[in-house]
């Protein structure tokens, strides 16, 4: 396809146009065909139904059958939804606790591995493998590891003596512990994704920097507070965007280990809009509900956005 | 000469102030620390494979035995998983969704990522934030609009609904890697090209491709691994159980009413890792450049 049009430019390039029209209209068609097929994609499946999520909120659709506009009729029934209102608690509840620890002990981690040891390289290949496996089959490892009648964790505690030796732990069955069991697993894989990436970021503060510190007396703490932790700042900013997004849309985890029970406790939005609209078959309905988090991503993004602002004024490069 | 100054260079170049340390220091704060938390990320790895070869007996008595280990070790568990039920169609499925959908992905993604650095056609930066944005559009607020665009189209149902609906999870993420990739590569030598009559499309074959390939390794692997750990729309727009992908029927074939096949559901989910897992041996550098890559650009 580009073949074709490159000799059509030649063509017309040699009717006689001036060379600075003829780049002019070189580079756009050139650009436009090789967009093309990253554009279609990305209209086609990606704009399109993005705004067709937003149409579908305001209908009545159904699997099925098509819907007519309703205005905001989903949104007054969600507004009133005791479990939809439960729902957006359980996503910033999840996604907060979930993105500080991760961030805390990725943080930690990165600065453990970045020290001098050996076996190094070994040691940050194996700490990826969270990140690697797909997240439904470790998902499921956690689902047998927190099962209620032959958990391997219940069984040492019981060694250890923590507990009783005939107390049964109802890891996914009772409220508390079911969040706890979600965020736990979401932390587990969420930690390798940070702890390397914050390491690469690690890698490049200049070795110089402590050198000096150390010369002028600092604690272990100045350093990583006045040195390391301003260097790193654009990263963690980020990384943390990138975090708190997924965290936020999270659907796997959930859906494996407890489908949103015990009693709606730990439905996500997410889970809660594909128990709406595909499950119940409430497309306008589950539409709404994904609709509603938009808000939350957008917030996200800016974020993301200021964070490298800051990182190009901080390394003085132009508009690139 | 050289074995004098040998010792001094290395000690030199010893990372950080390890020499202010003393062993047990070090011990405490980083052996300590570190292997707890590697022990943690391996666990549900080693108690997955650990279960996948356990007799039944074991498996639901943790008093008896010690549950740590096995001195019975089956495969029972994985010949059902293999002859049983429908798994290798599944993971069959799986390998072929993935490889079309990043093959796709790579060729509009190549395209679009060197037109945007390379031609700079009028508004390529505006388009390149673009698809930035792209990436940060999560499958979760998609799938339920996707699932009536899928069913529109007439591709409920078969593996062309995931095939072409991957790419749009993949295509930002590799365009955004190898842009970056992209700019790395000397302008001069395009324009060795250009003089010497070569055209937009021959200069990207045949000189921008050939250095480019470990960005293209790196972005190969990744949207395989993106496409294997794909879980939402495969489980929306999939429901002939012949047509399903591992994620999806590891999660909901596994059952004999209210019995949970553990052994086989273990057995299935460490065979469905198994492929990543070996790829990731063989890339490390390239996975980790292609994650860290896509968070510095």
């Amino acid at each position: 396809m580009a073949e074709v049009t490159l000799d059509r430019d030649a063509a017309d390039a040699m009717g006689g146009r001036s060379l600075w029209q003829r780049l002019q209209t070189n580079r756009n068609w050139l650009g436009f065909w090789f967009m093309l097929p990253a554009a279609g994609f990305l209209i086609l499946f990606l704009a399109y139904p993005l705004v067709l999520g937003v149409w579908l909120s305001f209908t009545d659709t159904r699997v099925g059958r098509a819907g007519e506009w309703i205005g905001f009729e989903n949104y007054a029934w969600l507004w009133d939804d005791s479990v939809f209102w439960l729902s957006v608690f359980n996503t910033m509840l999840y996604t907060v606790v979930a993105s500080i620890i991760k961030f805390a002990v990725g943080l930690y981690l990165a600065l453990l591995l970045n020290r001098h040891m050996p076996f190094k390289a070994i040691i940050r290949a194996v700490v990826l493998i969270p990140f690697i496996v797909p997240t439904v089959l470790s998902a499921v490892a956690f689902w047998w590891i927190f099962d209620t009648q032959f958990s391997i964790l219940t069984w040492m505690l019981q060694k250890v003596g923590f507990i009783a030796d005939s107390f049964q732990i109802n890891w996914l069955g009772d409220a508390t512990m079911a969040r706890a069991s979600v965020i736990f697993a979401n932390i587990w894989r969420g930690v390798p994704f940070i702890a390397i990436t914050l390491l690469a970021g690690l890698q490049t503060v200049p070795a110089s920097l402590y050198e000096a510190a150390v010369i002028d007396g600092a604690t272990r703490w100045q350093m990583f507070r006045y040195i390391t932790y301003p260097l790193l700042t654009p990263i963690i900013a980020v990384v943390m965007t990138f975090s708190v997004l997924f965290t936020f849309t999270d659907f796997q985890l959930i859906w494996v280990l407890t489908r949103g029970g015990p009693f709606n406790t730990t439905h996500l939005m997410a889970t809660l809009s594909y128990q709406r609209a595909i499950l119940g078959g409430y497309l306008g309905e589950g539409a709404a509900i994904a609709t509603a988090m938009i808000p939350f991503l957008l917030a996200a993004i800016l974020v993301s956005w200021f964070g490298l602002q800051r990182r190009k004024w901080q390394h003085g490069e132009g508009n690139d | 000469m050289t074995e004098a100054t040998q010792p001094l260079s290395k000690a030199d170049y010893r990372e950080g102030f390890e020499y202010l340390e003393t062993r047990l220091s070090r011990l405490v704060t980083l052996w300590l620390p570190l292997g707890i938390i590697l022990i943690v990320l391996i666990f549900p790895f080693y108690w997955m494979a650990l279960t996948s070869i356990k007799p039944d007996q074991e498996l639901i008595n943790l008093q008896s035995t010690n549950p740590l280990w096995t001195w019975n070790p089956t495969l029972k568990h994985l010949r059902v998983l293999l002859f049983e039920t429908a798994y290798p169609t599944w993971l069959w499925n799986t390998m072929m969704v993935a490889i079309s959908a990043t093959i796709l992905s790579l060729i509009a993604s190549v395209l679009a990522a060197y037109a945007i650095v390379r031609i700079r056609y009028r508004g390529a930066n505006w388009v390149g934030g673009a698809i930035f944005l792209a990436y940060l559009v999560p499958p979760s607020i998609l799938f339920i609009p996707l699932a009536t665009v899928v069913y529109q189209y007439g591709l409920f149902d078969t593996p062309f609904a995931l095939i072409l609906t991957y790419p749009t999870i993949l295509i930002p993420f590799s365009t955004w890697l190898l842009m970056g990739y992209f700019k790395t590569i000397p302008f001069e030598l395009e324009e060795c090209a250009l003089i010497d009559g070569a055209n937009r499309w021959q200069i990207l074959i045949k000189i921008i491709l050939p250095l480019a390939i470990p960005g293209l390794i790196s972005a190969f692997i990744f949207c395989f691994t993106l496409c294997w750990n794909e879980f939402i729309y495969a489980l929306t727009f999939i429901s002939n159980v012949n047509n399903k992908t591992v994620p999806v029927a590891i999660v909901t074939n596994f059952t004999d009413g209210d019995v949970y096949r553990w052994g086989s559901i273990m057995a299935g989910a460490l065979v469905g890792s198994l492929p990543l897992v070996i790829l990731y041996a063989f890339f490390v550098e390239h996975y980790v450049a292609a994650m860290t890559g896509a968070v510095k650009e």
